[in-house]
């Protein structure tokens, strides 16, 4: 069963200094479910993800702390650790090498470390680790593009497309949701709004 | 506890004792949920709440009891969640620590009771029950040893353990606050307190044993002979040299700091008088050396490997698994079992169980081999792909079987850790 307090303390611990660390943790589009959580980190700066805010997925197992969180990217992002197919993580940390004193806010610095010093030699997109290692100066342009692409559009102006959206006679959370299947596009969200 | 005078007092006193205040409160930055703590530094690394029957590992981290059973992994060696030294005894509960935070933290370790109390009664499953004294100043002088015996784990001699629960004080008007004094905290605990029970001073780079009793390093250091041996219980001590419990000595550092100064002293006295008339032999270190610390890994590699009882421990030295022969109590009734090891049934240790069982030394034992990995696989292929890899009574446990037997065992179906008894497939039925 789910150690429902330590997650409540986790979220008030992590949210209190979010400014200074980086890193965020919220209920998944504003439900009650502690289990699924959305976890944002900004892009480190001096890397081709500055700027950026990244937003992940986080489904507690019900054997958290005890089991590793899974973690897996929303944001689509270039790394040679991270699928750029479904945001899949290659952490080891995420895996077998979890410990139960580690935390969400923990494990979130450590992606975003992860963001900052990728391992090509243990990919989890062999593409990206091949163009890492081979074509260096493609991969940043390529990374910081998908950064200034999925990254940034997204998390700056969604409020305001929510709420154009809301103004138009559409409900909050069936907006949020739209926007986020169709990862933030206004339009494509109005053509499924309407055609819901 | 009615001693706490309210906020001008505690102001006042912190004011005049700047030395000292700043350092016990220095979590005060802390967090907002753990703001009813006045010790930050006793917060369990895994539930992120006041350690509650803390168990301190041989690396000298502390954590709550079922935090580190339940960290516990069932077919292999553990880690420590902090430093990620291999273990694999699952030491039994420090009473000088468990009676320590009674007494600092009287109300939020009484809540903590309560909190796990209830989720035991839920998993019918229990952590060994004590009767809780709360030491006020006025006793102290008096009651001056606080060290129980294990003798109180097995006189309550009630099946639900509820003699704790009707002294539960209801202290929720007690007002905490995030800033603590060392005034505040010597109104709590004194030095009788916290004594080795072998130098009869205060503890000074404090270790604990397997069994939970705390020395100081040095007496530990002067004990070793042949084998590591509590001067208490008469347990052994297993795995290698226990490394200092480093909150509880800085602890004592900061609540103490004359008295922790002057044993400071006495024992660099001491090693300058023992180099000095010996200085040949550094004796020492070489004691410590001696015992290495535990290797395990390379068991996994040799025949032993058929004979791990998955998610099963001993009751007497808290080896988790149990590895060779199993000896199973038939007449120990609760869901849990009770189960020794080879060692401890040869040597008949008749120390209480480790989750309360009521076992007593006329129950009878019989070799058990039904949860050994050999069994486990051969149960695996003959039942075929639906065989469902089930706990037997401990269902804390979290067992990776997939890991070691991935072409046998489905994984295992998304457990909560709560499975009734209900749900487990009758194991010999599929035979």
């Amino acid at each position: 069963m789910l150690d429902v307090s330590r997650v409540q303390k986790e979220l008030a611990e992590c949210n209190r200094d979010q400014a200074i660390s980086g890193v965020g943790i919220a209920l998944c589009d504003g439900g009650s479910d502690l289990s699924h959580l959305t976890g944002t980190i900004s892009g480190p700066v001096a890397t081709p993800y500055e700027g950026g805010t990244f937003r992940i997925d986080i489904r507690l197992p019900g054997g958290y702390p005890f089991e590793p969180p899974k973690m897996q990217f929303i944001t689509k992002v270039w790394h040679p650790n991270i699928s750029s197919q479904n945001g899949a993580i290659c952490l080891d940390i995420l895996k077998d090498q979890w410990s139960p004193a580690l935390t969400l806010k923990t494990a979130l610095l450590s992606v975003q470390a992860l963001l900052s010093s990728p391992e090509p030699d243990d990919p989890q997109d062999a593409v990206v680790a091949q163009q890492y290692l081979r074509d260096h100066q493609t991969f940043i342009a390529t990374a910081r593009y998908w950064t200034e692409t999925f990254a940034k559009r997204i998390s700056v102006d969604i409020e305001e497309k929510v709420q154009k959206l809301v103004e138009m006679g559409f409900p909050e959370d069936l907006v949020r949701s739209t926007l986020k299947s169709v990862n933030g596009d206004e339009n494509m969200a109005l053509e499924k709004l309407c055609s819901s | 506890m009615a001693e706490n005078g309210g906020a001008p007092p505690r102001g006042a006193a912190e004011a005049s004792s700047p030395t000292s205040a700043g350092a016990v409160a220095d979590g005060g930055g802390g967090g907002a949920a753990l703001d009813d703590l006045a010790n930050h530094r006793f917060i369990c690394c895994v539930c992120l709440d006041l350690i509650y029957k803390p168990v301190v590992l041989a690396c000298g981290h502390i954590s709550c009891f079922w935090c580190v059973h339940k960290a516990m992994h069932g077919v292999q060696e553990s880690h420590c969640a902090l430093c990620r030294k291999p273990y694999i005894h699952f030491p039994s509960i420090c009473q000088l620590l468990h009676q320590l935070l009674l007494n600092l933290e009287p109300a939020a370790y009484k809540r903590r009771e309560k909190e796990v109390l209830e989720e035991e009664k839920r998993l019918k499953v229990y952590s060994p029950q004590f009767v809780d004294r709360l030491i006020s100043k006025e006793t102290h002088s008096a009651n001056g040893n606080c060290k129980d015996t294990f003798g109180a784990r097995s006189s309550t001699a009630a099946k639900e353990p509820s003699a704790t629960e009707h002294d539960l004080v209801d202290d929720a008007s007690f007002p905490l606050s995030k800033r603590v004094s060392t005034d505040d905290v010597l109104k709590k605990v004194s030095v009788d307190d916290v004594l080795c029970s072998i130098c009869k001073a205060l503890l000074y780079r404090p270790a604990v044993l397997n069994c939970g009793h705390v020395y100081c390093e040095n007496c530990l250091l002067s004990l070793i002979g042949e084998e590591l041996k509590c001067q208490i219980c008469q347990s052994p001590h297993p795995g290698g040299f226990p490394n200092v419990c480093l909150y509880l000595d800085n602890f004592l550092e900061e609540t103490f700091p004359v008295e922790y100064a002057s044993r400071k002293e006495k024992v660099k006295l001491k090693k300058i008088q023992y180099h000095q008339g010996d200085s040949s032999s550094s004796a020492e270190p070489a004691k410590k050396q001696e015992s290495k610390p535990f290797q395990f890994s390379n068991i996994w590699l040799n025949e032993n490997a058929a004979n791990i009882h998955a998610g099963v421990g001993c009751d007497s030295c808290g080896v988790y698994p149990i590895i060779g022969k199993r000896y199973k109590c038939e007449d120990c009734k609760e869901a849990i079992g009770f189960d020794l090891c080879e060692e401890c049934y040869k040597s008949c240790s008749n120390l209480p169980g480790r989750f309360n069982q009521q076992h007593t030394q006329d129950h009878k034992f019989v070799l058990d081999d039904s949860r050994t990995f050999q069994r486990i696989l051969w149960l695996a292929r003959g039942a075929g792909d639906h065989l469902q890899v089930v706990e037997e009574g401990e269902h804390l446990v979290h067992v990776d079987l997939e890991l070691e037997a991935p072409e046998y065992l489905e994984p295992r179906p998304e457990s909560d850790g709560d499975d009734d008894d209900g749900t487990r497939q009758d194991r010999s039925g599929s035979l």
